[in-house]
Formats: structure tokens, C-alpha cells, sequence
């Protein structure tokens, strides 16, 4: 199938392409970013990279296209699946005091979010309206918050 | 919880890694407890004490008064 025989058949239009090759590019940068920082045992920074990953995957913006934005829901479904994966390899080699760390920091971001979900749904009306996607970039960076918060109280270089 | 791990680090001339290495945990880790900020797991503490080759009371101490043993009365 030529180029434009799959753009006619998908329905994609060209707004859609830049979005999904800038999100092409993300997940590739961030795939290469997190082998990085696997490899040099920095693997809580692999939460925040997650969240901003996730923030700019965005399927809606692949326009209509039924075909593009399933390929965008497999990547960034198989991205997440392997970040989660390699992140739980990781903390089960790292020693006690870090996985007391990250459960603390685990802690502190269900804390944030179940405080955030009720203060949402007080102010529901007067907020724009809530995406799935927000919640899981501030979960994330809320665990992540709270690692390096716990790190500090235990003097721990995070 | 108190400990005597960095007089006995000291004692070796160890550095706080080469004690993380013989305790298979990390640099801060062993820093945190040196320090007093993270009391160590029982198996961890075991550990530690097998390392300078002492008994675990050897290295750590509660901090408030032991509790004096049962049946015998307080003074």
C-alpha cells in the first residue's frame, strides 16, 4: 500500500502527521533516555521521564484516523508496559533503604491523588474537564516528589 | 536506635563503601545508618555485625533503657 493509498484509506490528514511523528520521536528519545539511566542505576528518574512521556502521547491528536491511533495506543501501551518492567526489575536489585524510599514516595503520590480526586470533584464544574492521562502524569510525578522528599529526610543521594 | 558502626569502621580504616560492598547495599544506605536516620532490617543488621565479626548488641543499642527482665523488681 503506497503512502497515499493508506492516508486516503485511514482517513489521516496532514495535521495528523506531524503529532504522530512527533510522538514517534518522544517514545524513541525516551526509550533511549531510560537505557541511559538504567544503565547508570539513576532508574528513579525513570518516573518523571515516564510522566512527561505520557503527557506528550497524546492519541486524540492523531486525528481521526482509526489505523494511526491504534499505533499510537500499541506504542505507548508496549512503552509503558517495559518502563513498569524494567522499573520493577530494578527495585527488586536495589537494597532495603531505597525500596522504603520508593515506597514511602509510592505513599505520598496515592495520598496526592486521592486528595486531588476529591478537591476535583468538589470544584468538577468550575474545572476543565479531566483526562485519564492527567491523572497518571500527576500520579507519577506526585511518587516521584515524594522519593525525593524521603530521600532527603534520610539523607539519601537521589 | 544507636550504633558504634562508623568506631568500627574506623577501627578497620574501611571506608563507608567498602562497607557497603561487604553488605551488598549502597554507599547511602550504609551513610543512613551510620548516621542514625534509617534503623537496618534484622537480617540486614545480622549482617552487619557478621561483617566486623561481633554480636548484633555489640553494634547496636535501643535507645531508651532495656526493660528489665522479667520477675525481678525494679529498685
Amino acid at each position: 500500500m503506497t503512502r497515499q493509498a493508506f492516508r486516503d484509506s485511514s482517513g489521516l490528514t496532514a495535521a495528523g502527521v506531524a503529532p504522530f511523528l512527533a510522538g514517534l520521536a518522544s517514545i524513541l528519545v525516551a526509550g533511549f533516555a531510560a537505557w541511559k539511566l538504567a544503565r547508570a542505576g539513576l532508574y528513579s528518574w525513570l518516573l518523571p521521564l515516564a510522566a512527561v512521556n505520557l503527557f506528550l502521547l497524546q492519541p486524540g491528536r492523531a486525528g481521526d484516523a482509526r489505523t494511526w491511533r491504534l499505533e499510537w495506543g500499541v506504542m505507548g501501551l508496549v512503552w509503558t508496559l517495559a518502563a513498569v518492567l524494567v522499573f520493577a526489575r530494578l527495585l527488586r536489585r536495589s537494597d532495603e533503604l531505597e525500596r522504603r524510599l520508593h515506597l514511602e514516595g509510592a505513599f505520598f503520590g496515592l495520598a496526592t491523588g486521592l486528595v486531588g480526586s476529591v478537591v476535583y470533584a468538589l470544584l468538577e464544574t468550575r474545572l476543565p474537564e479531566l483526562r485519564g492521562q492527567w491523572v497518571a502524569v500527576a500520579l507519577l510525578l506526585a511518587w516521584w516528589a515524594g522519593y525525593l522528599v524521603t530521600a532527603r529526610r534520610y539523607r539519601w543521594r537521589a | 536506635m544507636r550504633n558504634r558502626l562508623r568506631v568500627l569502621r574506623a577501627e578497620r580504616d574501611w571506608s563507608q563503601a567498602d562497607l557497603a560492598e561487604a553488605l551488598r547495599v549502597s554507599r547511602q544506605t550504609v551513610n543512613a545508618i551510620e548516621n542514625e536516620r534509617y534503623d537496618p532490617s534484622l537480617p540486614l543488621a545480622f549482617s552487619i555485625a557478621r561483617v566486623f565479626a561481633l554480636r548484633i548488641e555489640d553494634v547496636f543499642t535501643p535507645d531508651a533503657e532495656p526493660p528489665l527482665p522479667i520477675g525481678e523488681p525494679p529498685e
